[in-house]
This record gives structure tokens, sequence and C-alpha cells, in this order.
């Protein structure tokens, strides 16, 4: 299989470059005209050949090659009015062009009622958008937007529960999504225990979601790929922008550096729970109280017609004091948070060649103070990465993009760092910091191999090379040190995988309006969350793979029907996918996973398998719109260590999930949003009896005492009851000028008041000589208000 | 005005998430196959706390909730000696624990135990644990199934000294103590198991009688003069018993096991069993833990 992909990826490149020399590209950027953000996603078509259409990349760069000849170019994008512009291509052409949104009277050759095709006519498949506009208006809690619940209200993306932002993809796992923030990777994209996630909508141009079909440009995840992408701020004029929640707020200032040249954003956030609080406690737990802050920044400066620089960051804390209000000697602090710098060239070779070069510095911690009177204890653990990367993407002819490219990695694990006193004890323990290597090189084709046929085919090589310095101590079966220690010098490679991975899209275009997509993708993944619980929380170490964690394996296979109806005005499909994965990781019961160095022994190794079909309807333009998405699924795990070797229901296994999300825009000052989600209750697994033990007489109370425990049997056996609720929203836009713009979103979170599972647990009552179950539940019906404003 | 809105806003939020959160429901979940369950222990120091217990696990609603323990048991202790790497155990000084209702005709302060603790055998006047000593557990059932244990009791770590200070804390009517005591731990690898009780009488009948525990090793923390301070307080003029012990590595595994599977509850609660040190013939039908404490032992009253 992998030999007849290269093979073919070959042939196209040949052929296309044999035939390439007659024609000429027209290429350039495309941004929004009222204040210089470039558009990712935006459909280029030439209206003299209904197949020659590309679309804009995630820098809003795009290229189109052309025989010689008269053409006119239609530029288009939702929301926006779109664009007609007539060229006579007798050489290479730079067209930078800028269009108006459709609030705005458009100038000379603009057009209404355009629609988009690209879901019928890209090579790309399970591949969703959604705009930072669109998660505003949706309902919320407690007032704060937030990216990824809105993520999970697409088909094939499942939450990982109430209130939470952790997601799972088509049957894999919450570390199986590559999250990237302007190219970094987000390795903890929580806040508040994983209520909030920490993208700050104000400062997001766009989220892009890969479930399937991942082109070779992307790896090092078996999941998806979810893109968020950064506004690069007003290049046209200053403007500032807020919002003020419930528990948070948050304000975002923008504007030119030198107009038309450069542009700067600085957007913050900030809840107050903690002030919230802080009047509700005791005199001597003031010191205690949790908060968390987000710091988006980004400039870009245009260099010249072929050169353009970005600068982000993002740096972000969750911060826990606990100031015990009995004993004024124990002090506990807690915090963790990730940050990162992206430094970012977009280079224009020539019309034909487009390059992105990104270095990239990252860095997720965790940090833990213990006070105990004269004890204290200090504790750390993270990882860091530096990471370089290229994309080149070459336009060879009308039929042929072909992109191509590097990444590599050097992460530092710091699996834990404690240091701290403890009466005549000095402890100074550092478990052994873990380095790799990780690179990659891949190369893909777009080829429309005819009017009907093409196929997105790419290769990406990588080599994972966990190396030294480290030391390895060896474990008895009892988890103590047995003294043996295996030692590796500095670059001493630990564990090597070579890994290729053949990536391949098909699409067969019925008619305009339809098509027939398939794909086939091999993906390895080399870094690990060692988590015990279902979400995804701070305490949850990454880890590499080493000579016993062998890299995770995944393959899908996947097949769609995409049809548009009513001028595309809506779009229709149907998938069904297919992926087996191995080398899963699960961790014994009762693991520890803080602070150890016997982690390794603590996991257990498995197969997982998931399929599924997904249909969604979505209606993209026009005063109501919105989609419907439903979803059936099965996804298993099997470990020899676990539940007797059979296979289980994987826990956010979810036959049925149905997504509602509905919008209507009642005039210029009302809209309205209503969401409905229904998903079959997640698999648990429950206790089938239970047992006495550590007796005891109380002499105070002249009775027995002893401790209930209890015995399960099959892991994930029993589902919690299906999981439904309806929100609704509205915005109030109160004042729209020139200057000044103001709004009002009320949400009702739940409005039919369902009490969803958070997790049941049983509770003997032993005077009654009975036991009840008892479900608890997070979220009632629960209005919230935001006011945001911009001026 | 402000703090009044932001007092309701925060009393709202508070009063829906928090007030409304929980409710009661049906289940339904299949009979189980019964399991043994033995509870064992014997110590250097209270003859009380030589004892075992043996039970059977049951379905999860069957109304009985009461100890459920398992009669006519034959249960024999035999202490051991290491030669070398072996170590030896004679039948000939092996001690019958008697059932507890038997026990209470010749012991009369057992006599308030009958009934609550039918399953429990113990020999108080025969049984006592000595350090760096090996034990044996040998359990024949009227079903004809066996049930062997191992434990050794290693050394003491005493209790070197302790100290408590008091004050005054909001909310609380009388003067508070807060209690630190120190140990010194070896170069060795040291496992603990510590049992706190606020009572004025220093015998603990079964372990389940203490207030709270903790099971601990010195991974961390080892070989050194090492405080324990008790984040919470006692009220001035409490008894405090502190029953702290060495056990064995899989009598830790056990306990720390057992920690949290009995603290196993929430949203994110772990489905798994604790780590047995003893075994059965058939294989598979017991769970539970025989445990040697080697015990030391300080009754603190906080004037």
């Amino acid at each position: 299989m992998r030999t007849k992909v290269f093979n073919l990826f070959v042939f196209s490149f040949l052929f296309s470059t044999a035939f390439s020399q007659q024609n000429f590209t027209v290429s350039g950027d495309l941004k929004d005209s009222s204040n210089g953000e470039t558009l990712i996603g935006a459909t280029i078509r030439v209206l003299e050949s209904k197949n020659s259409v590309t679309w804009s990349n995630q820098y809003g760069f795009y290229s189109l090659t052309l025989p010689i000849g008269e053409y006119t170019l239609m530029y288009s994008y939702t929301g926006f009015e779109s664009k007609r512009v007539s060229i006579n291509l007798t050489k290479n052409t730079l067209l930078n062009i800028q269009i108006s949104p459709k609030i705005i009277f458009a100038k000379e050759l603009t057009i209404k009622g355009e629609r988009e095709d690209k879901n019928i006519r890209s090579t790309e498949m399970s591949r969703i958008e959604i705009s930072s506009e669109k998660v505003k208006s949706l309902p919320v809690i407690f007032g704060e937007p937030d990216i990824l619940k809105a993520i999970t209200l697409l088909p094939g993306i499942k939450s990982g529960g109430e209130g939470s932002t952790g997601f799972y993809v088509r049957g894999g796992g919450p570390d199986q999504n590559l999250i990237l923030m302007d190219e970094a990777v987000v390795y903890n994209p929580s806040h508040l225990f994983g209520f909030l996630s920490v993208f700050n909508t104000d400062a997001i141009k766009n989220v892009e979601l890969i479930k399937g079909g991942m082109p070779a440009n992307y790896g090092g995840r078996l999941s998806s790929i979810l893109n968020v992408n950064m506004r690069e701020g007003n290049n046209q004029k200053y403007q500032f922008n807020g919002g003020i929640g419930l528990i948070a707020s948050r304000f975002t200032a923008e504007g030119p550096i030198k107009k038309n040249k450069s542009s700067f954003l600085l957007s913050g956030r900030r809840t107050y729970i903690d002030y919230l609080v802080k009047p509700f406690l005791p005199e001597q737990a003031k010191g205690s109280g949790y908060y968390f802050y987000d710091l988006n920044f980004k400039m870009n400066y245009i260099l010249g017609q072929k050169d353009k620089l970005f600068v982000s960051g993002y740096f972000g804390r969750d911060i826990f004091n606990f100031s015990s209000p009995i004993n004024k000697d124990v002090f506990f602090n807690f915090g963790w948070g990730n940050s990162s710098a992206t430094i970012r060239w977009n280079h224009i070779f020539n019309s034909r060649l487009f390059s992105n070069t990104c270095v990239i510095y990252n860095d997720y911690n965790l940090f833990n103070d213990f006070t105990f009177g004269n004890s204290k204890f200090s504790v750390r653990s993270g990882l860091k990465d530096w990471n370089i990367k290229s994309d080149f993407s070459l336009n060879l002819n009308q039929k042929h993009r072909i992109m191509f490219g590097f990444n590599y990695t050097f992460h530092t694990f710091i699996p834990g760092v404690a240091s701290g006193n403890a009466g005549t004890i000095t402890i100074n323990e550092e478990l052994s910091k873990q380095y790799a290597h990780e690179s990659a090189v891949y190369i893909l084709d777009e080829w429309q191999i005819n009017q009907r046929w093409s196929v997105n085919a790419g290769l990406r090589g990588v080599l994972f090379n966990r190396v030294g310095p480290y030391t390895l101590s060896q474990y008895d079966d009892n988890g103590q040190k047995t003294g043996v220690e295996t030692k590796w010098e500095s670059g001493e490679s630990i564990a090597l995988y070579p890994r290729l991975e053949p990536r391949l899209n098909l699409t067969y275009i019925i008619n305009d309006q339809s098509s027939i997509k398939s794909s086939y993708t091999l993906t390895y993944q080399f870094l690990h969350l060692a988590t015990t619980s279902g979400a995804q929380f701070p305490f949850d170490l990454w880890l590499p793979s080493s000579a016993k964690i062998r890299p995770q394996e995944a393959q899908q296979y996947a097949i769609g029907y995409f049809r548009n109806l009513d001028n595309n005005s809506y779009e229709g499909s149907v998938e069904a996918y297919y992926k087996p994965m191995l080398n899963q990781i699960e961790f014994k019961p009762f693991s520890r996973l803080f602070f150890n160095a016997n982690l390794e022994n603590e996991m257990v190794f498995g197969k997982g398998l998931s399929y599924g079909l997904e249909f969604l309807l979505r209606k993209k333009v026009g005063r109501f719109n919105g989609w419907i998405g439903y979803t059936w699924s099965k996804a298993t795990r099997q470990f020899d260590e676990l539940n007797n070797g059979q296979e289980y229901y994987y826990r956010y296994d979810r036959t049925h999930d149905i997504s509602v999300v509905l919008s209507y825009k009642f005039n210029d000052k009302w809209s309205g949003n209503f969401v409905f989600v229904f998903g079959t209750g997640n698999a648990t697994t429950l206790p089938v009896a239970r047992y006495a033990y550590r007796i005891g007489f109380d002499q105070k109370e002249n009775k027995p005492i002893f401790t209930f425990i209890d015995v399960y049997d099959k892991v994930n056996s029993f589902r919690l009851p299906d999981y439904h609720r309806a929100d609704i929203s509205a915005t109030y836009i109160s004042k729209k000028t020139q200057k000044w713009e103001s709004s009002w979103n009320f949400s009702i979170y739940n409005v039919y008041n369902r009490a969803n599972p958070y997790f049941i647990y049983f509770l003997p009552d032993i005077d009654k000589l009975e036991v009840k179950a008892y479900m608890v539940y997070l979220f009632p019906i629960l209005p919230s208000v935001s006011w945001n404003f911009k001026f | 005005m402000i703090k009044k809105t932001t007092y309701l806003i925060l009393t709202l939020i508070t009063s829906t998430v928090i007030l409304s959160c929980e409710k009661e429901i049906e289940i339904s979940i299949p009979a189980s196959q019964s399991q043994y369950v033995v509870e064992a222990s014997i110590n250097t120091r209270f003859p009380f706390l030589n004892y075992v217990f043996i039970t059977n696990t049951v379905d999860y609603f069957k109304p009985d909730l009461s100890l459920n323990g398992v009669k006519n048991a034959l249960v024999f202790i035999t202490p051991g000696i290491i030669f070398g790497s072996d170590t030896i155990f004679n039948d000939t000084d092996r001690i019958q624990l008697i059932a507890i209702d038997t026990l209470a005709k010749l012991i009369p302060a057992l006599d308030s135990l009958i009934g609550s603790f039918s399953g429990v055998y113990m020999n108080p006047i025969l049984l006592q644990g000595k350090e760096n000593t090996p034990y044996r557990l040998d359990i024949t059932l009227m079903d004809g199934t066996k049930i062997l244990g191992r434990t050794t009791i290693p050394k003491i770590v005493p209790i070197d000294s302790f100290s408590y200070r008091k004050e005054k804390v909001i909310n609380r009517k009388e003067i508070q103590a807060f209690l630190t005591f120190w140990i010194t731990d070896g170069p060795e690898k040291n496992n603990y198991r510590m049992a706190v009780r606020n009572y004025t009488d220093s015998i603990l009948y079964g372990w389940g009688a203490a207030d709270f525990y903790r099971t601990f090793d010195d991974e961390l923390l080892n070989n050194g003069v090492r405080p324990f301070m008790f984040s919470n307080s006692w009220d001035e003029g409490d008894t405090v018993n502190i029953y702290f012990s060495q056990i064995g590595r899989k009598e830790f595994l056990f306990w720390q096991s057992f920690g949290q599977a009995a603290n196993n509850g929430g949203p994110f609660a772990t489905p798994g069993s604790v780590k047995s040190n003893i075994t059965s013939h058939p294989s598979n039908s017991v769970i539970g833990s025989f445990t040697g404490y080697a015990l030391d032992f300080k009754q603190i009253i906080l004037k």
C-alpha cells in the first residue's frame, strides 16, 4: 500500500513538471478591507473555467496557475461581498485583493449571491471551520464563549462531559488531538480544571478542525488537528474591544504600527472568582483563592511585496492558593500554564512558490508549593519544546500543487523536580529529565486528474529519537528500586523510531452540487499523556516514547458523500470512517502519576477500534443559518491486563450523538441562537458488590464501625443516562456607530433544566439497611449575561 | 451598590449550581459471584489488635449491611524463623485463633462485641507479635476453601518526641492544639502505617476504631529525623493516641490501595481493586491482607 502511494506521487510530480511550461501564475494575499486581516479559506474561482478554483491558505495567500489568456477571477468568502477582477495573464502576476464585509456597500465590481462550494470540490474531507464570531454568538455558561465547547457541537466530536473543554474525535483519546495556536502546540488547553479553554475568543480569528484525511503536512497525533489562528490586528485604525462576563472579563487593543504595513494585537483576560468569593471567606482563609489569566500578543510586519514577518505569543496561568482556615501553618500554592512564542516568516519566492517558516518556543509547566509549619516542599514538572518548521507550496500548473516541508522539534520533558526541607531531611530530588528529537519531512501533491477526479497524495517521514542523558532505575514487582541503573550519555539514542506515514485523499465530482471523497491515513504518535481520568488535568504528564512505550499508531479509512443545495446555500454530507489503533495506553488502577520515576511500569498497552457514520446538514448563509449533525458510532478498547483481556467500550463511546445549532437574525439589533444536543450516556464502570473491612468497635458510640469497599467487575459495562439539553441565547446590539459598538449577550444554558449525569455514587445507610444511588449533575438551568464593546 | 450586586450574582450562581446538583436514581446491577474477604493483623504491642476477620462480598444493593462474618473456620497463625534466605515455619508452633463468640465466655470484656463481630477470630492470651519475625496464616473454611497468608513484622521505628502549640481559632469555642511528632527514619527502605484516635482509653478494639489513618513510605524523605505535623487540630484537653507502625512492602501496597479504594468517589473515580497479599485454593476466591505491625504507641494529653 505504502509503495503504491509513493509511486503514484512520484508519477504525478514528473507528469506535471513536463507540461507546465506554457502557464503563468496569478497569486497574492486576500484580506478584509475593513481591518487588513487575512482571510483564510476564501474561494478564488476562474469564471471561464468551471474546474479552475483554489482557496486561500492558512496565511491568506492564494495562487492559481493558468494558461496564457484573459480571465475573470471571482473572490468570495462567507459574510463578505464577492469581488470580480478581470486580468490578462501574460506573465506571472501578483494580485493582492481586499474584499469588504457585507455591511459595507461594495464598490465597483462586487456582486452578491455567490456561494462557496469548497466542500464539494476540494480534496479535503472531514475538515470543519468555525469562526470566532460564530463561537461568540452561541449560548454559554457564565457568559464565557468557548471555542473548544463550540467544536463539540460538530459531528464526530464528543465532549469530555458536562461543562468540559475536553474533546474526543472519532473514538480517540484527548491526547490524540494536536492543538495548535498560531502553530505552537498547546499541551494543556484548559483553564479552571477543564471548564474553560485557554482560547480567548477576542484574540482568535478562526478555528479549523481536521478529524480525518489528515494531510501530510500535519502529524504527531492520531485523531485530529485543531488549528487555532490568532487575529493579526487592525492595520487601518486603532480599535479596542472587550467583554464583561459573570466570572471573567477581557480586553483587546489593536491597531496599525504603520498603516497598511504593520499592526499589533494585545489581548488579555482574567477571572475574578477570587475577588467574588473573598468576602465570604473566614479571616484566616483570606489567602485562599483561584484565578486564571491569559495574555495574547501578535505583531506583523509587511517587509516588502514578498515578505511578511509575524511575532506572536501566549502566556496563561491558573493559580490556586489555599490557606487553611483552621491551621495558619498550612499553606498551599498550586499553578500551571502554557507559554509560547512564535516567529513566523512568509516568503513568496515567485508567484508559484510560497513558504512559511516558523521558530517556536513552547513551555508548559506546573508548580506546587506546600508549607506545613517549618516544612516546605516545592514540586515542579513540565515540558519544553524548541521547534523549527518550514512549509513550501509550489503551484506547478493548473492541475498540480506540491507542498513539502520539514518540521523539527527538540522536546525536554521534566517529570518532576522536588525541593524543600522537613526536619533534618533536605529534599533535593529530581526525576531524570527526558529528551527527544522529533523530525519530519513531508511532500504532498494536490492533483486534479481530470474534470471529475482529483487526488491529494502525500507521504510523511518521521524520525523520533529519544536520547540521553538519562538514568533508568530498575524497580522490583513491589515498586521499590533494586539499585540497578542503566545510564545513557548525552545524545546517546535510547529508542529510535523511523516511521513512514502515507496519506491519500481521492475526490470524484459527480456534478456541480455533489461529490464523493475517500481518504486513507496512517499516523503515529510519539508523545503520550499520562492520565487516569477522562478529562485532561493540569497534573497529567506528557511522556515520550521509549523502549517500552511504543509509538501509538492509527489507520483511518473514510468515505463521504457531499451534496450542496440551493446554489450552495445548504451543505450536506454523510461520512463513514473505520479507525483501528495500536499501542494504546492505559494506567493500572490507582497508579500514581505525580512524581513517579516508575511510571512506565504502571502502564498497560492495548488496541482500540472506532467506526461510525456522520451526517451533517448545514446552512451557512442567510438570516436563518446553522447546522444539524448526527453521528452513529462505536469505540472500543482491548488490553490483555484489563477486563480479563476482553474488549470493552471506550469511556466516550457514544452510539448516538445529535447536535442542532440554529441562528436567526431578527433585525439589525436582535439575533438569536438555539442549541440542542443529545448523546448516548457514557460507558462507565460501576461496583457490582461490596464488603466490610477495617473493622472496629467504637467505645464512645458503643457500636461497630467498618468501611465498605466496592468490588468492580467488567470495565465500562454500564451506561450513564443519556445526555441532552437545549440552550438559547440572544444578542442585542445596543449601539452601533462608526466610533462605538456595544452589545449584550443573554444566555440560558439548559433551558428545560435537564439533570445530566456528571457521575453516580452510592451511599449505604447502615441504620436503614439500604443502599441508595445518587446522580450528581453540574448545571441546572443557568442564565448568564455578558456585555461586549468595541471602540 | 456594586457589592450588593456582586453578592446577588454570586448567590444566584452558587444557589443554582450547588443546591440543585444531586438526585436519587434507580439503577439495576446484576448479581455477582461471592468472594471471601480476610482482614488479618498481628502486632508487637496490643493483643486485642491481633485478629482475623473473615467475611464475604455481597451484592451491591442487598439490604444486608451487617458484617456478614464467616463462622466455623479453622484459623491458625504460625511464627517462623529466618535462616538466611529461607523462612521456616514449624506446625508445632502454630497458635489457633478462636471465634469471638467462644472467646467471650472466657474473657468477659469481649462480651459486648458478640453479635457485632461474628467472623472475628483472635487469641489475646497466646498470640503476641515480635519484631523481625515472619508469620504464616492458615484458614480452612467449611466449604473446603483454604486461605494462606504471610507477613513479617519488621523493626519498630519509635516516635522520638512530640510537641504541640495551642491557639484560639475562629469559629471554634475551645482552644485548639496543633500536634507535631518526630521519628528517625533509617537509611533502609521503610514503609509506615499510622492510626490516630482521640479517646481516653488507649486500647483500640480493631483498627477500624481509629479516627484517621496514613500510609506512606520514605521514597522522598529518607534517612533523617522526620517530622509529622497534623493539619487538623484537637480541642485543648483531648487525649490523642498515636499508633505508629512499620509494615512490610506488600502490606504497604495493600493499605495504600485500600486507602484509595476507600476514598474512591467523585467523577474521576478509578474502578480499582485492593492489592491483596493473601491467596486461596481454589484461586481468586479471596480478597484481603495479613499485616504485621511493628507498633510504637504514644498517648498525648493536650493539656
